[in-house]
């Protein structure tokens, strides 16, 4: 299960965050939910890398050969003449490579960068509306319902303004 | 900035600013919107006359064999050059006055380049058998050659639209939650989908980021590759005054001067019909008339070295071509030399006037028109008088041309105007950040500075 | 592929000091390959169909004045510009050296009108349409073009054809001067030679090697198969 608390504010945020840690919650099981990206470390320390842009290398890679494949393979498997050229054409070649490299990465890095975020997401989260307006919330994620009341008093003692739950109402 | 006492009071206002173009249709905008969507009537019913009875209806002759709606193509797939540059390069320079203007060039890549893109099918002798230029296996045993620079403009183009329609959409997942908790009815519901389930968690912002950087990377040299290949359309052949290695970066930079343009004068729009005037305000104007100010500086440049170079080699093909340029068309060459480079290098060294936003939208407009007729100035004279003097000619375009053309500047316009009724025209998280990160202030000596630097 | 041993490589000597400039050879083409005909108005608009034209320029001052006659047709080019900027292959180049446009493949760019020097390809704005009686005259060996596609000169390629058909049947190769392109066929003075180039005894090789042989732009590199033999001035009346 998973707690929202909300706050109005960035220190307290940041506070009940250090309270959690402090109270024994693993950091990883913390997070931000805010409607405005702020550095890493201000809430949330950062993660180091992401992998999403594997699948860009990835996608270049399948692209540059698709690209390839399309200009110089299907020119030498159905040979045309045309103006005394050779068959499979050097330049052009290249550039039907390049744009497939370009279009598979910008495919890719779109595919990663929504898979590292875990995106689309269609379970039930705890949400609170007013996140969009500017209100920080702090999630944190529960395996049982045994420190479930540590957590709350902890977000309240901070100053959260009201605790929500991905439970159905 | 102000920094009142309760920062979600601020965001929720500037959020309900900033999506003030969602809300309620007036009786006006229902009335623009028939407007357009009537002239795009007439353009689609030109069109299908000219599919009907053959290419007849258009001013296109022997030896000018292309005409106004290649013209359109660069001049559409130029302007699509805004989004990019302003929004990409500006990300990656990390200039945080692009914030504003970011969501409105982007959607006006996607939007340009889908208008550009059909072109070259409208100028089709034989539109509805356009698909055998795709690369498909069939029974033909034949693929398309990709020696032909159409291949590499449908390749290229192909790329542009999924490549910006991807980037615009990146920008707009976070507005698009906030935009979600915003909505009811059928809207929440389709943003909701749209947003694809984004919470805004901080290992998701950081990814965000990452992304964000990654994707602009990548789309720059896309929209450079784009415009060169559509230059090489030119350059590649044999005709005189288009066979010439300066036409791609030529042809980029006057992308960049006509997007950059085309920019401006969209704001000025937004900012008007939206009232944003709090967010778009004198100092990014000002800005992006400097941008305008080295692209044209940079076009001049270009086109002096160009008819330079010819003027003096004075081979007398291609300089035929250039003198029945300046003879036949006086008139579009003055406006022209007055749009891209003498109106622009002069007024805009004043900074009065690149805070005007009048004498801007004026400016921005005239370096619109003289790029269009820069594009035909290119595509025209030289078809009108190429190698053969037996059979030289002239063009003039038809009225289905330019109810086409017409139908056109309308669909573009009526296509934006769809997209800020549904979606947030502003990027909101990215101007709401910022003012987060003024927000932060820090104490030096007995003054309080921001943290982040400056606006500017 | 051109530079292989063949058996045939059609070419075409136009004998310039020959020519009167009659115009003969545009209306044998025209009726030969089923060329559409064009009224005044759109002939005035450029949307004339004619796949040989005869160029006329005029040199020095009145009243010596001097007409000069250039036939100007497809020049079947070694190394076509028009070839290679086809997205469709729709024009491509044969083993024989002929310059082939498959009517059927192509969409109409555009491109290679465009991109040919010598402004020889037409394209079919309009459905072509003859008043009676004419319909019953048209080549049943040649197709009528419909609108959207470029066409343009062929060398009489159905002749061509039927040449190599009519020496295959009879277990031999063509013979010189068997093959006749409509144009060379009805040029009264005889200015127009076709045959193959590839046989260093035929008519036309042998005129091929005047010193009077020029070919048009040579300078762009576009190898034709068309050769002019100057003329048409005084230089050598005297």
């Amino acid at each position: 299960m998973e707690l929202l608390g909300v706050f109005t504010n960035i220190e307290q945020a940041a506070t009940a965050v250090e309270q959690l840690v402090r109270a024994g919650c693993p950091e990883e099981t913390i997070t931000s939910v805010t409607s405005v990206p702020y550095p890493p470390g201000v809430l949330i320390r950062g993660q180091r890398r992401g992998w999403f842009h594997r699948l860009t290398v990835g996608g270049a890679l399948l692209g540059a050969a698709g690209g390839f494949a399309l200009a110089a393979g299907t020119a030498w498997i159905y040979p045309v003449q045309t103006g005394d050229k050779p068959i499979i054409a050097l330049f052009p070649t290249g550039i039907i490579a390049y744009e497939g490299m370009m279009l598979c990465a910008l495919l890719g890095t779109m595919a990663g960068m929504l898979l590292e975020m875990g995106l689309p997401d269609l379970r039930r989260r705890a949400r609170d509306p007013e996140i969009a307006d500017g209100l920080i919330g702090i999630a944190v994620t529960l395996a049982d319902e045994t420190r479930r009341r540590t957590v709350e008093q902890t977000l309240l003692a901070a100053g959260a303004l009201r605790i929500r739950t991905d439970e159905a109402p | 900035m102000s920094t009142p006492a309760e920062p979600h009071r601020d965001g929720a206002a500037a959020n309900a600013a900033m999506l003030s173009s969602t809300g309620p249709a007036t009786w006006r905008w229902y009335l623009l919107a028939l407007l357009l969507g009537t002239v795009v009537t007439g353009g689609l019913t030109a069109f299908s006359y000219q599919v009907m009875t053959g290419m007849v209806v258009t001013g296109i002759n022997r030896p000018v064999m292309w005409g106004i709606y290649i013209v359109n193509f660069v001049f559409w797939v130029g302007l699509s050059h805004s989004g990019t540059m302003v929004s990409a390069i500006l990300r990656l320079s990390q200039a945080n006055w692009r914030r504003p203007i970011l969501r409105g060039a982007e959607a006006m890549t996607v939007f340009s380049i889908m208008v550009g893109g059909l072109f070259p099918l409208i100028h089709l002798g034989r539109n509805w058998v356009f698909y055998y230029i795709i690369p498909y296996p069939s029974q033909y045993g034949l693929w398309p050659n990709f020696r032909s620079p159409l291949l590499w403009d449908m390749m290229a183009i192909t790329t542009y639209i999924i490549g910006s329609s991807l980037f615009l959409y990146l920008g707009l997942l976070p507005d698009l939650a906030v935009a979600r908790d915003r909505a009811a009815g059928w809207r929440r519901l389709a943003l909701a989908m749209l947003a694809l389930g984004w919470r805004g968690t901080a290992q998701q912002w950081q990814t965000f980021g990452r992304a964000s950087t990654v994707m602009a990377c990548l789309i720059i040299p896309v929209a450079v590759s784009v415009h060169s290949i559509v230059a090489w359309d030119f350059a590649v052949t044999l005709v005189p005054g288009w066979h010439s290695t300066i036409f791609p970066p030529y042809f980029v930079i006057g992308a960049i001067t006509s997007g950059v343009a085309a920019v401006i004068t969209l704001m000025i729009i937004i900012r008007k019909a939206f009232h944003l005037e709090a967010f778009l305000t004198p100092l990014h104007f000002d800005n992006l008339a400097k941008l305008l100010l080295i692209v044209t500086a940079l076009w001049s440049y270009f086109y002096f070295a160009e008819v330079f170079t010819t003027w003096y080699g004075h081979q007398p093909i291609e300089w035929e071509v250039f003198s029945f340029s300046a003879g036949h068309y006086p008139l579009l060459l003055m406006i022209m030399l007055l749009g891209n480079s003498v109106v622009p290098l002069t007024c805009l060294l004043w900074r009065r006037v690149r805070r005007s936003i009048p004498a801007l939208l004026i400016i921005s407009l005239l370096v619109n028109v003289a790029m269009f007729i820069e594009r035909f100035l290119i595509v025209v004279p030289s078809l009108s008088h190429k190698n053969v003097p037996f059979l030289w000619g002239s063009y003039r375009p038809s009225w289905v041309e330019l109810t086409v053309m017409a139908a056109a500047f309308c669909g573009f316009a009526l296509l934006y105007m769809l997209f800020a009724k549904f979606f947030p025209i502003m990027a909101i998280t990215d101007v709401r950040e910022e003012h987060e990160a003024l927000r932060g202030e820090t104490v030096r000596g007995r003054t309080r500075l921001s943290t982040l630097i400056d606006e500017e | 592929m051109s530079r292989q041993a063949r058996l045939y490589q059609w070419g075409m000597v136009i004998d310039l000091d020959r020519c009167t400039g009659c115009g003969a050879c545009v209306v044998a083409c025209q009726a030969e390959n089923n060329v559409a005909l064009v009224d005044k108005q759109r002939f005035a608009e450029g949307r004339n169909m004619h796949w040989l034209r005869i160029e006329r320029y005029w040199e020095g001052e009145f009243p010596h004045v001097r007409a000069r006659f250039l036939p100007m047709l497809c020049q079947h080019c070694g190394d076509a510009p028009c070839e290679p900027v086809c997205p469709v292959y729709a024009s491509y180049h044969n083993a024989e050296g002929l310059n082939g446009q498959v009517y059927n493949r192509c969409v109409g760019t555009r491109y290679c009108g465009n991109n040919c020097p010598y402004a020889v390809r037409v394209f079919n704005f309009l459905n072509p349409d003859w008043p009676e009686p004419l319909p019953d005259q048209l080549n049943p060996d040649v197709t009528v073009r419909s609108r959207g596609v470029m066409e343009k000169c062929t060398f009489c390629i159905q002749r061509i054809r039927r040449g190599k058909e009519t020496a295959k049947n009879e277990r031999r190769l063509v013979r010189d001067g068997e093959i006749q392109p409509a144009c060379a066929q009805t040029c009264p003075p005889g200015a127009i030679v076709f045959g193959n180039l590839a046989d260093p005894d035929s008519h036309v090789a042998r005129l091929a090697r005047s010193p009077r042989r020029f070919r048009l732009f040579e300078d762009l590199g576009t190898d034709p198969s068309v050769i002019y033999l100057k003329g048409g001035g005084h230089e050598h009346a005297g």
